[in-house]
């Protein structure tokens, strides 16, 4: 009997094992259900808080608008110019925005091949090529250089690749952005609102012009967002930060949340004060409350301020005080939401391209090309309720831009662009003391513009990858 | 010897009776039974089986050695019964024994055997005669047993003796210490806390655990086995010695042998208990609450910013909780076991069952352990025997998060506001939420008393064997096993509201699995002399399959948290948890092995080994593995040169040997390129928007992932001298990992999936290891010593690329990056800057030639106070290209020291563990002394720097840390080195002569202290460590880092032990 167990036991295919619930790549993508599923995982590491929920807005924290008021130290060197090339925000995000890479180049490898509905395949490559072209526009602004992987370099596993000039990576976005403009719809079916469109593209086309300071194209590219009936204002600035409205027309690309289903550690826990849930980093300072004008209800959507009346659900109606802050005695509303409970709710999307946005574009393009403006800025301001302005300049736009987008991860780099653009010295505006939440800092130029390469990423590539100059 | 009737008959009679007996030793007071036997008639035994106890005489006599000196300790046995005595300490004995009694056995380890026929007489006195086969210790090696003079390999063997009923939580801990290149590393000292076993140094990034072979079947965890039922546990660390087990052997391999029943030996009965309370044996100072305000003022004028009023508010500023003092409670740990063991002529058992039961010093951390053992071995007609081993384990062990470096228990207690009461006035608990300046950190009373989970494992282990002898010295044995774990785990969450760290919803979670695995194996053993040659020959076949299947489920927010409603059916909402909802895994090894042992004269050893596994770890291709291993010795004291040169020398042999040894410990299905499809996005408008998921390849592939394995050299020699009254081993030893599977480095380019493991990395231990052990008798005083001590160095020979280094997880808010593993260095290194002191005045810093070039010192943001940080790479300015490696946590020795002595009834041991030249970094101080935390900081930020002179290691506090002082530096590598009293034990034997008038066979009563001295430099809580964080991802876990783990803890219990 023994015998027989052993001739039994021989028998080879004990060791052969099955990925039991998995499927392997060569099984996969047989159909457009893949590739769509396969695009929705494109989008999926932006939520993660190394990806775009926490480390952009820290990035941020360098700007004169607002406090880290967590007690990361990273986030206190980053925001007072004393960090190096081992912070820890820099390493994070890095590996997350090169996943978004790699999930969308395996869409443009495989999309091609299957046997799928003409109009999916469009819109599944249109989204992978706008998130790859998103993710080398923030790698561009915050790297400046960065090694540039493609479709071929995922096909031959080539990743350790030195990184490519400024302008390379600055054109890869671009040409990424205007094939997704190509290949994307102008809108989705109500159930898929949310994925980008033609808008999304083109208003990012728009930005990126603008920081090219090629203002033909800027006019171009946003008159293609704000010249389509499809992209408009909302009605109320305030229908852009809540869980009903979130993706209203105005909204061209946005961090989409759903509690209980998606990543915690969204941009609602880490703006929401502490007192209603969240963890209350990033406190809007004095000088961004005293730049709203008198009457605008734009301050009291965007900041927390002492004495506002605050409602959660039905936890009702209380006044906000100073001391629910960590420090600053201000909180960003802009990403608060709460249950019908009265507790915070981490459903609420976070956007990262309005249609107001684009309007302030094109209005700084034309005044900056010494053109007239009035239109586009105006068209922000009266939604705001606020008078019109004539004649207006630069200033102007740098004004409502700031108050417009305050907290919306725009601040920092707009003073920069500003800088490069002659119309500021961020040196010495960020020199200025603005109390104990903001004391004057030292931004060193050039240096300062780009934020270092990941240092271990450096010492990992065996000396492929070259650290950015100044540090 | 005489048998009356026909075999079968008596081997069913004597089983039974020995089943009857051991049911009746249960029910009723073990001592009626041998006084009363009307009364075990009453209770309705056959008479047929009492006849031979009715009609009763006595025997008298003493027992004397070789020399006629008493010997105590002496068994004895009436052949045929199970009854039995032993000598008492003048040698002398007493025995009733049935009319029907023919023979008495007198047996003693050390000595032949004698039977003594009655024949009448009624005093018996007779003089025992050393056996010299007796003396040959033989120990358990795969596959067999070898007698200890022939082993050509190196192996360790450890009694169950000598940790019996000291107070740890399972045979792992109790191995600490033990024997020579066995390190057991606890990671922390909470209850249930096994920690981890390296046999000779680190021998891979991987799971370097070595295989524990728990009665003969390769299974997991040793700590679900009760200590006290452990007979002898062999640890095979050289090649020679484990390759017989080729697959998993590389890390070493454990043989656990389990007490037996011994065939006609008594039966007794042995209960044990012990009880005991547990202390913490130290906390760390901190600030108290007036101090914390004063120096938090301090550092915001050090930064010329305005003090935030709340550092001014006096209600903040009166003293009232020690948190550590609230948080590190008394505990208890308390033993309860049984045995019953024994056998006649055809069988033999041993029946145990037990409970531990520790409560830590934390919370409500808790293990709990219930055991039950059944061995038993029968032997049908001559050649043939049957055995059965079965082991049941239910274990409860639930320790709360002590390694979190943003919320971990004691890491909160530091930390936690010390001007903050444990509960308000009104009841509710104290909280920082409204009050954002004092940090995020939760009440860490309140999250010990909201604490709600348990881990329940259920575990079965069992195997069957059996052996038919087919000619003479040929043997076919089989052994067939089943190991199957079913764990449960509940954890349930409330709604956190009043804490600052608060959460919106309540959360259950529960998850299930089990894990089984069947093993079989037939093999055949031969053994043959002939002339002066001996020789043994194993040879066989094996498989082991192994599964694993599991289910999660996450339900939220429960309308009330009410104990009894915190069930999923309650459950508000269930949440998806994607890929961990559930899954199941299937693994299998395939194996045929082969292992000659020929020695000539005695004296001449050969061993040679060869194992060829199959792994379904591998893709096909890749599968088998072949790992070879031989081994020479020459046993020099037999001859007659040693002999007539030096005859105080016993023993003396030296060895060597060489081997291949293999790891397939990784994941498995590497070699597939995996689709993750449980990313989750959502689309749609309105609220709520819809559910998406999404698909991405979350693992690239390795087709050619293939075995790693280690190369291991041996030299031994080994002494005995004086009749082995001085025993003394050494090893040399160079043990090289090859084909280490590691993952390359992980550029972030590739983005977030998994990286496969390649075989490419290259690591190499090599060190001496030696035991030594003396003992002494002295009429009524014996005593013993024995050391052991390894000094092993560990490094890492090759990685991917020149250059490259293994990463590691970042520490705390600040992610700070505190090790890296390079090339040519040990596993595990600290990496950071060099510091030279703290500036004292701005001229230092003006003329720092550290800082010649660095843009920091013209822009002013660095200052007098601030850390003088070392410019290695000579370009003038401080940058990350300054760090270096600052200090290894790889102990350059761990030693074992242990000393017992008894005198009459008495018996006194200390046990010593030690470890020598060794680093730690101390990251919880580091971050304990930055004032830029809101949190409170040691007491040690009393000697802060503040004016010059003042101090030139504590650098000045500040909120903005311009100048990063805390980042990682050698101002936080401190020396680990510690000498521990690990265990003392004081015990008293009641002297036989008492203990037969209450037909007690042996009372034993004692106490125990564990942890009672530290002898320390380290300045922290306590210097073992461990290990911390997991390995996977391309980052790899961390030894000896302070994050505040679960510190371990002074025991002190009282026992006794009774045997009847």
């Amino acid at each position: 009997m023994s015998l027989l167990l052993v001739m039994n036991a021989c028998k080879v295919d004990l060791l052969d094992t099955t990925p039991y619930g998995q499927v392997t790549s060569q099984q996969y993508w047989r159909n457009g259900d893949d590739v769509v599923a396969a695009t929705n995982a494109v989008y999926a590491p932006l939520l993660e808080e190394d990806g775009f929920a926490h480390t952009e807005y820290c990035f941020d924290n360098c700007s004169d608008d607002m406090h880290r008021a967590g007690d990361h130290s990273d986030e206190t060197a980053l925001e007072l110019f004393t960090f190096d090339a081992s912070n820890s925000h820099l390493l994070a995000t890095w590996a997350t925005k090169y996943e978004v890479i790699s999930r969308a180049n395996a869409v443009l490898i495989n999309a091609p091949k299957v046997d799928m509905d003409e109009t999916l395949r469009n819109r599944s490559m249109g989204e992978a090529y706008f998130l790859r072209g998103f993710v080398y526009w923030r790698l561009s602004l915050i790297y400046g250089e960065v090694p540039i992987l493609l479709e071929e370099d995922a096909i031959n596993l080539n990743f350790n690749k030195p990184k490519s000039s400024f302008e390379e990576v600055r054109a890869q976005a671009e040409a990424d952005f205007l094939k997704a403009a190509e290949l994307l719809p102008v809108s989705h079916a109500a159930a898929e609102a949310g994925r980008v469109t033609q808008g999304s593209a083109n208003g990012f086309l728009a930005k990126l012009y603008v920081y090219n300071e090629n203002w033909a194209k800027a006019i171009e590219y946003a008159d293609k967002v704000i010249g389509n009936g499809a992209y408009t204002l909302a009605a109320n600035f305030n229908e852009n930060f809540e869980l009903e409205t979130e993706n209203n027309p105005e909204v061209l690309f946005a961090l989409q949340y759903e509690t209980g289903w998606t990543a915690d550690n969204s941009p609602a826990f880490y703006h929401t004060p502490q007192a209603y849930g969240g963890w209350g980093f990033h406190e809007p300072i004095e000088d961004l409350v005293e730049e709203f004008e008198e009457g605008d209800p734009r301050r009291a959507y965007s900041i927390y301020a002492p004495g506002d009346p605050v409602t959660r659900g039905s936890q009702g109606t209380e006044p906000f005080e100073a001391d629910m802050t960590r420090v600053t005695g201000y909180a960003f509303r802009k990403y608060s939401a709460y249950t019908d409970a009265g507790d915070m709710s981490q459903s609420l999307n976070a956007p990262f391209l309005r249609v107001a946005d684009v309007y302030l574009l094109a209005a700084e393009a034309k005044i900056r090309s010494g053109q007239n403006g009035d239109v586009e800025l105006n068209m922000v301001r009266a939604r705001a309720g606020l008078d019109p302005i004539a004649g207006a300049t630069i200033e102007d736009i740098m004004h409502e831009r700031r108050v417009e987008l305050a907290g919306e991860n725009e601040r920092h780099q707009d003073l920069m662009r500003w800088d490069k653009g002659g119309i500021l010295d961020i040196s010495a505006h960020y020199s200025i003391d603005r109390g104990p939440y903001k004391p004057g800092r030292n931004f060193v130029k050039p240096k300062h513009y780009y934020f270092p390469l990941p240092q271990r990423e450096v010492d990992l590539s065996n000396g492929v990858l070259v650290q950015n100059p100044n540090y | 010897m005489t048998i009356k009737g026909p075999t079968r008959k008596v081997t069913n009679r004597c089983f039974a009776k020995t089943i009857k007996l051991l049911f009746f030793y249960l029910m009723i007071s073990p001592f009626s039974w041998a006084n009363d036997p009307v009364n075990a008639t009453a209770l309705g035994y056959p008479e047929a089986i009492l006849k031979e106890e009715l009609a009763e005489e006595t025997i008298t006599g003493q027992v004397l050695d070789e020399s006629n000196n008493p010997l105590p300790g002496v068994n004895i046995l009436v052949v045929g019964t199970q009854r039995g005595t032993s000598t008492d300490a003048s040698g002398k004995f007493s025995i009733s024994v049935p009319e029907s009694a023919t023979t008495l056995r007198f047996s003693f380890i050390g000595y032949q055997s004698q039977d003594v026929p009655l024949s009448g007489l009624s005093t018996i006195s007779i003089s025992m005669k050393p056996d010299i086969s007796a003396l040959k210790e033989v120990v358990v090696v795969g596959y067999g047993t070898q007698e200890k003079e022939d082993v050509t390999g190196a192996v360790s063997s450890v009694k169950g003796s000598d940790f019996e009923n000291l107070p740890t939580g399972g045979a792992q801990q109790a191995l600490q210490g033990r024997a020579a290149g066995v390190n057991v590393v606890r990671n922390g000292g909470a209850p249930g806390d096994a920690g981890s076993i390296q046999i000779r140094g680190f021998g891979t990034v991987n799971n370097a655990d070595p295989l524990v072979v728990i009665d003969g079947v390769p299974s997991g965890s040793m700590n679900d086995i009760n200590p006290n039922d452990i007979a002898s546990m062999e640890i095979l660390k050289d090649a020679s010695a484990s390759a017989i087990y080729g697959t998993r052997a590389a890390n070493g391999v454990i043989l656990i042998t389990t007490k037996r029943g011994g065939f006609d030996s008594p039966v007794k009965l042995t209960v044990n208990g012990y009880v005991g309370v547990t202390n913490r044996m130290k906390i760390l100072d901190v600030l108290d609450a007036p101090t914390y305000a004063s120096i938090k003022r301090e550092a915001y004028s050090n930064d010329g910013l305005p003090i935030p009023s709340i550092w001014e508010d006096t209600q903040y500023q009166t003293q009232k909780t020690n948190w550590q003092d609230e948080l590190l409670q008394q505990g208890t740990t308390q033993n309860y076991d049984a045995s019953i063991r024994g056998g006649g002529k055809y069988s033999s058992f041993a029946i145990s069952g037990g409970l531990y039961n520790e409560k830590g010093i934390i919370g409500k951390s808790n293990y709990k352990r219930y055991n039950l053992r059944i061995n038993t071995d029968h032997k049908i007609g001559k050649r043939i025997k049957i055995g059965q081993n079965f082991q049941f384990t239910n274990s409860h062990n639930n320790a709360p998060n002590t390694t979190s470096s943003q919320t971990g228990l004691l890491w909160s207690a530091i930390r936690f506001h010390p001007g903050l009461p444990v509960k308000n006035d009104d009841g509710t608990y104290s909280s920082n939420k409204g009050i954002g300046a004092f940090g995020d950190i939760n009440n860490p009373i309140y999250t010990v008393d909201v604490q709600d989970l348990d881990n329940v494992r259920n575990r079965f282990l069992g195997n069957f064997t059996g052996e038919v002898e087919l000619a003479k010295g040929l043997k076919l044995k089989g052994n067939i096993a089943t190991d199957a774990t079913f764990a449960n785990s509940r954890s349930f969450d409330v709604k956190v509201t009043d804490q600052f760290r608060s959460t919106s919803y309540n959360e259950l979670n529960v998850s299930n699995s089990k894990t089984w695995s069947f093993l079989q194996e037939y093999f055949l053993n031969y053994d043959t002399n002939f002339d002066q040659h001996s020789l043994n020959l194993v040879g066989g076949y094996t498989s082991q399959t192994f599964n694993y299947e599991f289910a999660k489920q996450r339900g939220r927010d429960f309308a009330s948290e009410e104990p009894s409603l915190r069930y999923m059916n309650y459950a508000g909402t269930i949440a998806s948890l994607g890929n961990d909802n559930g899954g199941k895994s299937y693994d299998a090894l395939q194996s045929f092995f082969g292992r000659v042992n020929y020695s000539f004269m005695d004296r001449y050893l050969v061993t040679a080994t060869f194992r060829s596994d199959g792994s379904s770890k591998f893709a096909e291709g890749n599968r088998f593995g072949y790992f070879p291993a031989f081994s020479v010795g020459w046993r020099l004291s037999e001859e007659n040169f040693v002999k007539n040169a030096l005859p105080f020398v016993s023993n003396l042999k030296i060895t060597g040997g060489w081997g291949r040894l293999g790891n397939q410990n990784v994941s498995s299905l590497q070699y597939l390129a995996l689709i993750n499809s449980s990313y989750r996005y959502a689309f749609g408008d309105g609220n709520p928007q819809n559910e998406i998921s999404g698909a991405a390849q979350s693992k690239l592939p390795n087709t050619k992932i293939g075995w790693e394995t280690a190369e291991m050299t041996n030299i031994g020699l080994e002494a005995g001298l004086w009749k082995n009254a001085v025993y003394f081993t050494l090893n040399y030893f160079i043990k090289d990992t090859k084909d280490m599977l590691l993952s390359p480095p992980s550029l972030g380019t590739i983005g977030t999936a998994d990286i496969p493991d390649q075989n490419i990395g290259q690591l190499r231990n090599q060190g001496f290891e030696m035991e030594a052990s003396y003992r002494k008798s002295i009429g009524d005083f014996s005593f013993n010593i024995g050391a052991n001590a390894a000094f092993i160095k560990n490094r890492i020979v090759k990685l991917a690329t020149p250059g490259a280094f293994l990463a590691s997880q970042l520490y705390g808010r600040g992610q700070q990056e505190i090790v890296r593993s390079y090339e040519g260095n040990p596993y595990g290194t600290f990496y950071g800057y060099q510091t030279d002191g703290i500036y004292q005045n701005q001229t230092e810093i003006d003329s720092d030639p550290n800082l010649a070039n660095d843009s920091r010192r013209t822009d002013g943001q660095i200052v007098a106070g601030d850390v003088r940080f070392v410019d290695l790479n000579g370009d003038g300015a401080i940058t990350d290209q300054d760090r270096t490696i600052l200090g290894s946590p790889q102990a350059k020795i761990n030693y074992g020291v242990n000393a017992g002595m008894t005198y009459k009834g008495f018996d006194f041991n200390l046990f010593f563990v030690g470890v020598g030249g060794v680093s730690i970094y101390n990251a919880d101080r580091m971050q304990g002394l930055d004032a830029s935390y809101p949190f409170n900081l040691y007491a040690e930020a009393e000697n802060r720097w503040h004016g010059e002179g003042t101090s030139n290691s504590v650098p000045r506090v500040s909120t903005l840390n311009a100048n990063r002082n805390f980042r990682p530096s050698d101002l936080f590598v401190e020396k680990g080195d510690f000498l521990r009293l690990k265990n003392l034990t004081l015990g008293y034997t009641i002297p036989n002569s008492v203990l037969e008038k209450v037909k007690i066979a042996q009372a034993r009563f004692y106490i125990t202290g564990q942890n009672l001295i530290t002898f320390t430099k380290y300045s922290g809580m306590n210097p073992e460590l461990g290990y911390i964080g997991s390995t996977g991802g391309g980052s790899y876990r961390q030894l000896n880092v302070d994050y505040a783990q679960y510190p371990q803890a002074r025991t002190w219990t009282l026992g006794a032990t009774i045997s009847f």
